[in-house]
């Protein structure tokens, strides 16, 4: 039924479509007609790519959909396209949140519509990209790319500090990722040519990714190592692990609603997206030399995003702090380099991106209609909005993990991967899903129980249909991933698989270094 | 030993300019040539005749062919260069037209200064002998001079003018001692001559051969405004008529780094240990400090100036690390420099007023509204010179970094990316003004001039195009590269 998905060029589709929808909207009339026709340009990008889920072969070839054409010869990069389960959910989870967030950004968005969707469409387009290329080079333009149109998205339509927020998001992704660049330029080289005193190794020119992987064990550990380092500047930015959380508290709040889904639900699981598409299976040797500074951070950032998110009054803060845990969690579970624990941490990114897409939705909702995010101005609204009470619970129980939901299997994988490396990385874990709980139950609490204190807050109106059109798709996809995740795990078992033995692989040289050279007989031994 | 014609005739671009330079200046001593559209349409012409020659010439430079008794060589590279000169120098005629209309001085010799200038460079580019590009180069620096100070009513203007000659001709004094200095250790002049005696000379000559090189050195640095020559840079930028510091910024930098590659690469190729080093220092010095010191600009051609200092340490990085790839991208990166910083000092010529007011960035506020075409090519320059794609300046970066990683130069490479990203705060800074902040009462409307406007948009055509598309751009420096010492 899907064949014909193997038959035309259906990546370069989805992932341009937006760029060809901006054109129509430069001329388009009418803030209404803009509104439909962005929304509608999201909403055909996302059941166009809805056949990939179909037509992907969970256990046909690595990267599926392939497009290839040359692209700089000079430099042998090349213009590739393709994706394997983990990019497939990820894209997915993309059409689906950019589609959701144009929808709901029509009340919120008020001035300059025709700039703001343009922007959204551009940012979709780079996001996409991201999750496709194939090739280091095209993927690092489009990593750029989206930077651009988010640093709009925030400064153009962001709350009052929004002009410090989108400089400070840009400054410090760039930063980041053009340090990415250098350690991308070396693996380059190094697979060609050689670069500072390390003889390289002599192969073609190129930037496809899958060579990479193929010479992993080849990399020796020195170049690994700072490669390494190179890179993860560039995704823990993303991430952001702490220390390098900083800008996002800031970029959150100010980011007008569909800004923020699209920071939390996407852009953050690049960094993670990063580490297990690069750090891990190119540079296997110095992932596992770095693994205690990589999991310490990881669980700081587990227990620290937890901590600083119960002491906040701001809703969305607390969102964006929780999201700094929750991707702790990710990394945890990247980086026990085990088949439960990686495959746990991608599915927890698409997890995350929906819960918390989600309670940015819900946060963005209860704004547009008092204007404030402070949880202290709210309190019994499970009366006057029983409705929105009800999803709002129902993702809340998703985020913390609770059976049934989607968290609770990303997590409870997380935790299995997390408990075989190092029984202490799994408790830690596991404190983190509790203080999780607590501070998300006690945010419902303050908000949905208790009087109603405030009177501007009896006649608010529950949700209407538009903003169920937007809520219930994620509610929907947080049960199924909750009840029945096996088509889940089945697409991500063969890239993990794959990811996993190049790390055991490196594991196993590590144990055993090579046996050492034997000496040169001497010369008329044996006499 | 008699010359032949066809000496002349590989020359035949530069003449015409230089004739056309002359020719406008007798027509200008005539009262009744005052017609700004027929002198801007002349110079067009000539720059566009001048291209139809160097398309003939290009054809047959298939192999460097040396002319006038070793004076003057063409080969590829020269005719990359004066085709970059020949494009920067047009564009500068499209935005020159009406600040010189509204400035009311005599026009035909600001266009014939712009012309000779213009033929200073074409010839300097194609010089193999020190003397022949000396001489071309003063050409060049005596007609900027006065077209630094073209304003003459203006004190701005004046200064620009004062400064920039006193300190040019000081720098031009120095490259000229360099020169005797070489000659006295190699007694040579020419290139190819000058790189043969170099082994013996710096056996026996060193410090003076290295002191010589090092004068040289200077006065081309001076040149390209690569700290610490660059004193000059800020004030002359911002006095200049804006349209002749976009042709400084860009014809004349393009320029000077043509030149300054073939001098390192055919003349002193057997000291690249010695210039490497110097070069990598004033590369890093020119990219920190012109980042740094562009980020607390107010005045956006000042801080154009800045970037332009930050810039040239960019480009040195590509000079100094002798390999390909380095090689090519100095090329791509001049060309795409060329169209991204025109294109940026057209947005300030369209903004600005007489007595320069609309120079501030606070001027910019709000421009996304009332002019949304100009604002947006704006972007993409800024996004080019920042080196994020999909823009040429991206490509050139890589390319530039990429020849530093693979040679060695990893800590330059780290400079530049980590103050390429420092230099996002002040390009965006003019971005955060025009998109993110809303327009005060008494707002600057830019001009409208549709001849700029479209200019403007093709170069940001170019510049994204470029950035998709490099191909094609890469070929054409990759075959016009000089040999690599």
């Amino acid at each position: 039924m899907f064949d014909w998905v193997r038959t035309v060029p259906i990546l370069s589709w989805v992932c341009y479509l937006p760029l060809l929808g901006v054109v129509p909207l430069l001329f388009v009339r009418g803030n209404r007609a803009i509104r439909v026709w962005a929304t509608g340009v999201m909403g055909a990008d996302f059941l166009l790519s809805l056949p990939l889920w179909f037509a992907f072969n969970p256990s046909g070839a690595l990267y599926q959909f392939r497009e290839s054409h040359a692209w700089i010869d000079a430099i042998g990069a090349r213009y590739e396209f393709g994706v394997d389960g983990i990019a497939l959910l990820l894209i997915l989870l993309t059409t689906l949140l950019g589609f959701l967030a144009a929808l709901s950004s029509w009340s919120a968005i008020h001035e300059r519509e025709r700039e703001y969707y343009v922007f959204l469409l551009l940012l979709q387009t780079g996001m996409l990209g991201v999750f496709m290329a194939m090739d280091l080079f095209l993927f690092y333009v489009f990593w750029e790319v989206m930077l651009v149109p988010m640093y709009f998205l925030i400064g153009v339509w962001g709350g009052p500090r929004r002009l410090y927020a989108a400089i400070k998001f840009f400054l410090y992704t760039l930063a980041g990722s053009v340090l990415m660049l250098l350690g991308i330029l070396a693996l380059y080289f190094y697979n060609s040519s050689g670069i500072l005193g390390w003889k390289g190794l002599g192969n073609k020119a190129t930037f496809f990714i899958p060579q990479f992987h193929d010479i992993a064990a080849q990399i020796p550990a020195g170049l690994q190592f700072w490669v390494f380092l190179a890179l993860f500047v560039g995704f823990a930015i993303k991430v952001p692990m702490v220390p390098f959380h900083t800008w996002l508290p800031d970029a959150h709040v100010e980011a007008p609603t569909a800004g923020s889904v699209i920071l939390a639900g996407v852009l953050l699981k690049m960094g993670t997206y990063g580490f297990v598409r690069f750090s891990l299976p190119i540079l296997p040797d110095a992932t596992l030399r770095l693994l205690p500074w990589m999991a310490g951070l990881a669980i700081i950032g587990i227990i620290y995003g937890a901590l600083v998110a119960m002491a906040q009054r701001d809703m969305k803060k607390l969102v964006a702090y929780s999201s700094v845990s929750h991707l702790g969690f990710v990394m945890l579970g990247l980086f026990a380099l085990n088949q439960p624990g990686v495959t746990g941490g991608v599915l927890q990114m698409l997890n995350h991106g929906l819960s918390t897409g989600a309670l940015f939705l819900l946060v963005g909702v209860i704004y547009e209609r008092r204007h404030s995010r402070a949880i202290a101005d709210y309190g019994g609204l499970a009366t006057v909005m029983p409705r929105y009470a009800t999803i709002f619970l129902i993702i809340t129980m998703a985020s913390i993990g609770l059976p049934a939901l989607n968290g609770f299997i990303g997590e409870f994988t997380i935790l299995v991967g997390a408990f075989s490396r190092a029984w202490w990385w799994g408790v830690a874990g596991a404190i983190g899903i509790v203080l999780g709980a607590a501070y998300m139950l006690w945010m419902y609490q303050r908000v949905f129980f208790g009087p109603q204190e405030h009177a501007a807050n009896r006649n608010l109106s529950d949700l209407n249909r538009r903003e169920l059109a937007y809520l219930v798709p994620i509610v929907l996809l947080c049960f199924w991933i909750g009840l029945y995740p096996k088509p889940f795990f089945r697409r991500l078992a063969q890239p993990v698989d794959h990811v996993v033995r190049i790390l055991e692989q490196a594991q196993a040289r590590a144990a055993s270094p090579p046996a050492v050279m034997p000496a040169p007989p001497e010369p008329g031994g044996g006499r | 030993m008699p010359i032949p014609w066809t000496d002349f005739a590989a020359l035949a671009p530069e003449l015409v300019l230089a004739g056309a330079g002359l020719l406008l200046l007798l027509v200008g001593s005539m009262h009744r040539f005052e017609s700004h559209r027929g002198l801007a349409l002349t110079t067009e012409v000539a720059l566009l005749f001048a291209a139809g020659l160097l398309w003939v010439v290009a054809r047959r430079a298939t192999m460097p062919q040396v002319i006038l008794s070793g004076m003057f060589v063409i080969d590829r590279f020269a005719v990359f260069w004066k085709a970059l000169v020949l494009i920067a120098t047009a564009a500068t005629v499209v935005l020159s037209r009406r600040f010189v209309e509204e400035a009311g001085y005599k026009p035909a010799e600001y266009y014939a200064l712009l012309l000779l200038a213009a033929s200073g460079m074409a010839f300097m580019v194609s010089g193999i002998h020190l003397l022949s590009i000396w001489i071309s180069l003063e050409l060049m620096s005596l007609s900027s001079y006065v077209l630094a100070g073209y304003f003459k009513r203006q004190r701005r203007s004046n200064e620009a003018a004062v400064k920039y000659f006193v300190l040019g001709a000081l720098s031009s004094a120095i490259l000229l001692f360099g020169i005797s200095l070489i000659y006295g250790a190699t007694g040579q002049l020419q290139l190819a001559a000058v790189a043969a005696a170099v082994p013996k000379a710096i056996h026996d000559q060193g410090t003076v051969l290295l002191l010589g090189w090092f004068l040289l050195a200077a006065g081309l640095f001076f040149k390209v405004s690569a700290v610490p020559f660059h004193v000059w840079t800020p004030d002359v930028y911002v006095g200049a008529p804006t349209p002749v510091t976009g042709f400084l910024a860009t014809a004349s930098k393009a320029a000077a780094f043509a030149i300054l590659l073939r001098i390192f690469y055919q003349g002193f190729g057997q000291l690249i240990p010695a210039w490497q080093a110097v070069t990598a220092a004033i590369a890093a010095l020119s990219m920190v400090w012109g980042n740094l010191a562009a980020l607390t600009q107010e005045n956006v051609k000042r801080m154009l100036a800045y970037s332009s200092i930050a810039h040239a340490g960019y480009i040195l990085i590509g000079v100094l690390v002798v390999n390909e790839v380095g090689a090519w991208a100095v090329l791509f990166y001049l060309a795409a420099y060329v169209f991204m910083t025109i294109g940026a000092f057209g947005g300030v010529v369209l903004l600005e007023r007489r007595e320069y007011a609309g120079e501030t960035y606070s001027d910019y506020a709000g421009l996304a509204r009332r002019a949304p075409l100009v604002s947006a090519c704006m972007v993409i320059f800024l996004l080019g010179l920042t080196g994020i794609p999909p823009t040429a300046g991206f490509v050139g970066k890589v390319y530039l970094f990429a020849g530093a990683v693979k040679a060695g130069w990893t800590w330059l490479a780290v400079i530049g990316v980590l103050t390429s990203a420092v230099s996002l705060y002040y390009y965006f800074g003019l971005v955060l003004n025009m998109y993110l902040k809303e327009a005060p009462e008494s707002s600057f409307r830019p001009a409208s001039a549709r001849g700029i406007v479209t200019l403007l948009a093709v170069f940001a055509l170019i510049t994204v195009v470029l950035g998709v598309l490099p191909g094609p751009l890469v070929d054409l420096a990759r075959h016009s590269l000089l040999p690599l010492p």
